[in-house]
């Protein structure tokens, strides 16, 4: 029974782990691992998502609407800043460091200033299960099931539905799909969009789990770009292995030595995840296959 | 020849740029002869705004009730405040600023040890004299620096025998992964070794980490009486969240929650149900002193979301001062480091009466233990009067009879 | 003629301290200090065209090095001078040990910054809890992350009173190490080596073919790159007498990163003069304008990345340029005259 509870307790630690990494990653994937904008900024759209559940939910609305206006605000963040600014520059991705560098700091010192240093947070929903000696989250319990589940709408999304295959055309090859009748720049903007939607949605969801402040971004940003750059140029296919090798050494390893050894085996491990698959994960597995 | 004249015209701009940019950098002579100068290095933005902006206001309090007598020795007090955005390197920056350029007469800041830390050297460099307004793991033995805020010496002393009487001797620390959080760890340590108990885990975590389900599964494994949050900074704090959510249930001992952060007021209970603390002061504190010291705060700064123990430091850092001035004649700062170290420099605060140590330069202090309950209104079950900062002395730190510059710690004593 | 200007800029330079107060020459120096690890990174990203998220590093690690080394040997001697040079011997050992890691396994693009990122990290991570007194070299505390400090400044001993570099003599030092590393550099990338990176910048499976070793001119640019930071770094540590593993954190780890992609990554001058503008700017704007410091500071850098779109100074000397040749190409009254005379 006892061996059944420990299994369990690191499968808990596991999932939680890969939950962490995945929601991390999502929005920027779709930003960074699909248009390639190095967006330092992808910590304020989940800090945006964040504060506006909780602002939201604190004014009365229920929970799960609250995430939904989370959501949405940093899309519509998202859709803004790429009108703006954002599609200026994709001719030059570089440049893009120093813009959404730029931008994170407005949005970190402007949220300071307007929302204060900190806002009263949201409660955990959803209470406590037992087993053995341990007690769980539910809630927390449940995220890695939403992470996948949002794994798996953006597959339907991108590989199955209109939208997804004009934006994949469109980011292999913007003159090609101009040329096949593609309205190129409402697609880029859509897709980032999505992407500042999806940071959005991972605040959100953390947003009862941690307190909101300004800098809250920093808590993720780190651990966004390991894992969408180890999962490699196909995110969509890399994204979960990428995440799942990740969490999986992190939580063996602060099982066993606590949490500094598994932050920096963490960090470890994606160097020698990328000197081993210099394509990262995707890239690996595209290369075995196009071998075949 | 379309060459030449480009070039000319290039080295013409840029030799004017440098000029002007010479001219940018050169000083304002500070002319101001009259005020006495107050240097603040204090974070107002940044990581750790949230307990830096209310100890802003309260020197800012301190220094307008001061003018409004008639100032210190007839000169009137002026704030020189320079944001350092929780930024260490603009620590530095602008404390060559105002030590060599705005030339104060005395500074006041730092929030994080490893901002204290990296100005110390410049202090002691300038012969600056250097109040440092927060709690921290103490062993500052300083000839240029006092410190009001609360060490461990005051704080643990009093909550660990506490906690361990009420609720056991099983203890597991929690504390983040520097030297505060280190030191303040072996103090714990040390104290419940002493009073018969066991140290059932200790565990130190990152800074950076904001996810803890390893954490509390480790502690619930370990079963203890009591667990000691030593957690700094908005990622570890999540922590109380996230143990609530977990249903951890175990009553929780910190020196560093809520009297800074005030994380009962920012979080959703009950997320710190049964968390004790032990500070020199919190708003929640009654009496009369408390009472009025709010009554003023809360009309020149009615914006103040919480005021909390570094606030009451910094209030009772400005007045001490103002006795060292007023009891060396001068603002002339090896005599008033004198004074101030001389014994009896003192001050009625909104904590009771807050003195110097002439040994250590650390001020005594009343702690007051915090309980936070499940609905995080707040109630003091027990108050300890007067607690001296006897450990640096105890040791051989003493600043009344010979200089010194450095930071001790249990591990690494004053030689003989 | 660009050296003539040059020339008059280090003198006035020079001679600055004669006019202006102690302070505004240590914050002078302060500046001066970054430019290092900017002009080694222009190097690496801006002429090989390789990002490197991780120079702080270097920046950490030599000045970590130069803390333990002479905090155990002491200020006597030339001891101080020994530790500058081996503080910036083991960067270039890191740098030898992660480019060949790097280069010669295949790491390409994005994947180099992720790497480098990563290690800078490592590093703070791990720096960060060497608080106890178990982590001493010698008689050096590395003091975890409250931050190593009191190490001695560079000295050379004379008699009675030895040379002490410090204030202005410290900030002749740091101007001379300036021009010395600026200059050396532009006769770099001006040479047949600067040639063959910025081929390899532009396409280094066209530089492989035609028979360069690629991986080898990536590896010595990525090691004279990341010794610059690592003087960066050191004369930091001099400058405030203190080191910490912040120094070597993600926001440490993107500053230089924006001065070089400010200023035109792909020109020297250009990113020098970026680097001490915008340190420059940044402190002026956290002096005078409190809490709004940092927005402004995020909107001008958003203005310049819109609008000058290959660094500030670039563009600004490219647009002087336009329409100084503009004015040349006007016909001039007197040849006109003349010739219908």
């Amino acid at each position: 029974m006892t061996f059944l509870v420990q299994a369990y307790a690191f499968l808990y630690q596991f999932a939680d782990s890969f939950a962490f990494l995945v929601l991390c990653g999502l929005g920027l994937a779709i930003i960074f691992g699909m248009m390639g904008v190095i967006n330092l900024a992808h910590g304020e759209f989940i800090m945006c998502g964040a504060y506006v559940t909780v602002l939201t939910a604190r004014a009365g609305l229920p929970l799960p609407f609250a995430m939904l206006a989370g959501t949405l605000a940093a899309g519509l963040v998202g859709l803004i800043l790429e009108f703006l600014i954002i599609r200026r520059l994709y001719h030059r991705l570089f440049d893009s460091i120093v813009a959404t560098w730029a931008l994170s700091l407005i949005a970190t010192q402007g949220m300071l200033i307007v929302a204060g240093p900190s806002i009263e947070g949201l409660k955990t929903p959803f209470g406590s299960f037992e087993l053995g000696e341990y007690s769980f989250s539910v809630y927390r319990a449940l995220l890695p099931l939403v992470a996948l589940s949002l794994l798996a709408a953006l597959y339907w999304l991108f590989v199955r539905t209109r939208f997804g295959r004009y934006s994949r055309a469109t980011i292999e090859d913007a003159d090609m799909a101009r040329a096949l009748g593609a309205n190129t720049s409402r697609i880029y903007s859509q897709t980032f969009g999505l992407g500042a939607a999806l940071a959005g949605l991972t605040g959100a969801l953390y947003a009862p789990t941690m307190t909101a402040v300004p800098t809250m971004g920093q808590a993720f940003i780190v651990q966004s770009f390991v894992t969408v750059v180890v999962s490699g140029a196909d995110v969509m296919l890399g994204l979960a292995p990428s995440a799942a090798v990740l969490a999986f050494i992190q939580s063996l390893l602060t099982k066993s030595y606590g949490q500094l050894i598994g932050q920096i085996g963490l960090l470890l491990t994606v160097i020698i995840v990328v000197r081993v698959l210099p394509k990262g994960i995707s890239g690996w597995v595209l290369q075995r296959n196009a071998g075949h | 020849m379309v060459n030449s004249a480009i070039s000319r015209r290039f080295a013409t701009t840029l030799i004017a740029g440098a000029l002007a940019g010479a001219s940018l950098l050169m000083s304002t002579h500070a002319f101001a002869q009259q005020p006495i100068k107050l240097g603040l290095l204090e974070d107002q933005s940044g990581n750790f705004a949230i307990a830096v902006i209310p100890k802003i206001f309260a020197y800012q309090l301190a220094v307008d009730e001061i003018n409004a007598k008639g100032g210190v020795l007839g000169r009137k007090l002026q704030i020189i405040h320079y944001d350092t955005q929780s930024d260490n390197t603009r620590f530095q920056e602008f404390a060559r600023r105002l030590t060599q350029q705005d030339k104060v007469d005395v500074i006041f800041g730092a929030f994080s040890s490893a901002s204290r830390e990296a100005i110390r050297p410049i202090m002691d460099r300038a012969k600056q004299l250097y109040f440092y307004n927060n709690q921290y793991e103490g062993g500052v033995c300083d000839s240029n620096v006092f410190v009001t805020g609360a060490v461990p010496e005051q704080q643990f002393s009093t909550l660990i025998p506490w906690m361990m009487e009420k609720y056991g001797k099983k203890v597991y620390t929690i504390a983040a992964d520097y030297n505060f959080g280190q030191i303040s760890a072996e103090w714990v340590r040390n104290i419940v070794k002493e009073k018969g108990g066991t140290m059932v885990g200790e565990e130190f975590i990152p800074l950076s980490v904001s996810q803890f389900s390893q954490t509390i599964q480790n502690i619930q494994k370990a079963k203890p009486d009591v667990l000691v949050t030593l957690l700094v900074g908005a990622n570890q704090a999540s922590f109380y969240e996230q143990q609530a959510s977990a249903n951890l249930n175990i009553p929780m001992a910190s020196s560093v929650n809520v009297g800074q952060a005030y994380e009962h007021k920012r979080f959703k209970p009950p997320a710190l149900k049964d968390m004790y603390v032990t500070a020199n002061y919190v708003e929640e504190v009654v009496s009369p002193a408390s009472d009025d010291f709010k009554k003023r705060f809360r009309a020149k700064f009615p914006q103040v979301e919480y005021i909390n123990q570094e606030a009451a430091n910094a209030y009772d850092a400005i007045y001490l001062y103002k006795a060292g001035v007023e009891k060396a004649g001068s603002v002339d700062q090896e005599k008033v480091k004198a004074a101030l170290g001389s014994g009896g420099i003192c001050t009625d605060g909104p904590s009771g009466k807050v003195c110097i140590d002439p040994k250590s330069h650390h001020t005594s202090h009343r702690i007051y233990l915090i309980h936070v309950k499940a609905d995080h209104s707040v109630d003091i079950p027990k108050v300890w009067d007067d607690i001296q900062p006897y450990w640096l002395g105890s040791v051989g730190c003493d600043l009344s009879k010979k200089p010194d510059q450095s930071q001790y710690t249990p591990s690494n004593l004053p030689k003989k | 003629m660009f050296w003539s200007a040059f020339g008059t800029i280090v003198l006035a330079a020079a001679v600055l301290p004669m006019f202006v107060n102690d302070f505004a020459i240590t914050n002078l120096t302060y500046f001066l200090v970054w430019v290092f690890m900017a002009l080694g990174l222009s190097l690496i990203w801006g002429y090989a065209g390789i990002l490197s998220f991780g120079q702080t590093a270097f920046f950490g690690l030599a000045g970590y090095t130069y803390g333990v080394v002479s905090i155990n040997l002491g200020e006597g001697g030339l001891w101080t001078w020994f530790a500058l040079v081996v503080s910036l011997v083991m960067p270039l050992v890191l740098a030898v040990i992660v480019g060949y890691f790097m280069f010669y396994g295949g790491v390409r693009d994005v994947f180099v910054g992720i790497v480098t990122l990563s290690i800078t990290l490592v590093f703070e991570t791990f720096m960060a809890q060497t608080a106890g007194p178990e982590w001493t070299i010698g008689s050096a505390r590395l003091n975890g992350f409250n931050g190593m400090s009191n190490m001695p400044p560079l000295t050379i001993p004379w008699g009675e009173t030895p040379l002490v570099f410090d204030g202005t003599s410290f900030f002749w030092l740091v101007l001379a190490m300036g021009v010395l590393v600026y200059l050396g550099l532009r006769i770099l990338v001006n040479s047949r080596f600067g040639n063959v990176l910025v081929a390899i910048r532009e396409n280094p499976d066209r530089a492989e073919m035609l028979g360069y070793n690629v991986r080898m001119y990536q590896l010595l640019v990525f090691v004279i790159g990341s010794v610059l930071a690592g003087m960066s770094g050191v004369l930091y540590t001099l400058w405030g007498s203190y080191i910490t593993p912040s120094s070597m954190g993600l926001t440490a780890a993107a500053l230089p990163i924006i001065w070089v992609a400010a200023g035109g990554r792909k020109d020297l001058t250009a990113t020098l003069l970026a680097t001490v503008l915008l340190t420059w700017l940044s402190q002026q704007l956290a002096v005078k304008g409190n809490q709004y410091a940092l927005i402004w500071m995020g909107a001008i850098l958003l203005v310049v990345v819109l609008f000058a779109p290959e660094g500030l100074f670039v563009t600004v000397w490219k647009k002087l340029r336009g329409r100084m040749r503009a004015r040349q190409a006007e016909p001039s009254p007197k040849t006109a005259s003349s010739t219908s005379a």
